[in-house]
């Protein structure tokens, strides 16, 4: 492999070399992997004062948002979704940087009220995020979304789709979306 | 999971793969005698790992009790401790020879910056903030205008790596090309940070940090250089 990238590991210098390089990245992917092999062995989080979530249908969301008047990002998710729990932090930031000019709906779906109210005293406690449920994920397919989550619509004022974004969110597509909307919104 | 983050990935280490083949049938290679390819890997393995935990930690979500999502890298990958964890490893692995090591994968480096840029195309992620420029680019079903940016960092960043590989053919002193390279590689995030769109408080200090570094690394080399001459 050396030949071809430059360097000169021969001989027992570059062995021992290439050994050491493996030992790393293996010790690099064993710590990652023991991570992954921990499991949730935290404490479940405090709900006390987190009510359940209203029975959301796709009129009740639709309404709610041309009522406020603003645009909209509904984000879907569910407790069980390792990937909802990776950009819920974004979504708390973006709801509270946003809060007078866009309107933030959780969408839970598949779900149970325990482990969603679990979910939002972990993640989303102080993010003002009107969060619903939609327990068999009837709305999402209404609004043209499809059985993965997380996913997010972001929403005219009207009520109407603007654009789905299929998987987790950064920070950089959910800043342009949201541009894209209120630029649109005028 | 956002798998198309994975297309950025493999043009990242293709053209890092890519320079250093070019840079060895150039005859302009290492000084050194570690396996580039090798360091190469595994100094960016350990970049995206660590800078996957900072990440968690620094959104509140705990490694430990979340573990499955150190794999989402789209949930994001903390710049800084990233390419502090990708230095940390390239030092301990060419440590007898760290100018040499350096110098000779900052061409790669460079390379597999513009290539992880370039790889916005696949992942319809080249867009920043609005313009009227001529060659602005559109939302599908937009009508704002906006920079490529991630176009712009990827043309910097390909255009230093051949301007870098020119300059190692004039043989600079020990650590100059790593330094510059690192110090293009924090101005070139700095220089279009202003471009991208962000929701506040981007890592920019972390660039001002990596342009001091490489400033030192310049000033460094040279006077290692008068002080041997």
């Amino acid at each position: 492999m050396s030949e071809h990238f430059g360097g000169r590991a021969g001989g027992d210098g570059g062995s021992r070399q290439r050994t050491r390089v493996r030992l790393i990245r293996q010790g690099i992917a064993w710590v990652v992997l023991a991570l992954a092999a921990l499991g949730a062995c935290g404490s479940p989080a405090d709900v006390t004062g987190i009510a359940d979530l209203p029975e959301a249908s796709t009129s009740s969301v639709v309404e709610s948002i041309r009522r406020a008047g603003l645009p909209a990002v509904v984000n879907v998710w569910a407790s069980w979704c390792g990937p909802c729990r990776s950009e819920a932090p974004l979504l708390a930031a973006a709801a509270g940087d946003f809060e007078s000019s866009v309107s933030f709906i959780g969408l839970n779906v598949r779900d149970s009220q325990p482990d969603a109210k679990g979910f939002i005293a972990e993640f989303l406690a102080t993010a003002p995020i009107d969060h619903v449920f939609d327990k068999d994920g009837s709305v999402v397919a209404d609004l043209g979304g499809t059985t993965g989550v997380p996913l997010t619509f972001f929403m005219n004022p009207d009520g109407s789709v603007a654009k789905i974004h299929f998987g987790v969110i950064d920070e950089r597509t959910l800043a342009l979306e949201v541009d894209e909307l209120l630029r649109a919104a005028g | 999971m956002e798998f198309t983050l994975l297309f950025a990935a493999a043009f990242a280490v293709g053209g890092g793969a890519l320079a250093l083949r070019w840079e060895a049938a150039r005859g302009n290679a290492a000084d050194c005698a570690g396996d580039l390819w090798e360091i190469f890997l595994t100094a960016a393995f350990a970049g995206l790992a660590f800078g996957r935990l900072a990440a968690m930690v620094g959104s509140g979500v705990n490694p430990l009790t979340s573990p499955g999502d150190i794999l989402i890298i789209r949930g994001g990958v903390a710049t800084g401790p990233a390419v502090v964890a990708a230095l940390a490893t390239m030092t301990i692995l060419g440590r007898r020879e760290m100018p040499a090591v350096a110098d000779a994968l900052a061409v790669a480096a460079l390379a597999a910056l513009g290539g992880w840029h370039f790889g916005c195309l696949a992942r319809a992620a080249c867009l920043g903030t609005p313009t009227d420029l001529p060659w602005a680019m559109t939302q599908p079903g937009s009508t704002v205008g906006r920079h490529p940016v991630e176009l712009y960092a990827a043309g910097l960043y390909l255009i230093a790596a051949v301007a870098l590989a020119q300059y190692r053919k004039q043989r600079p002193s020990p650590g100059m090309a790593g330094s510059l390279a690192l110090l293009v590689a924090a101005a070139g995030r700095l220089v279009t940070e202003p471009l991208r769109p962000s929701l506040g408080g981007g890592p920019v200090w972390w660039y001002a940090v990596g342009i001091g570094a490489g400033v030192g690394g310049v000033v460094w080399a040279r006077r290692a250089r008068s002080s041997r001459a």
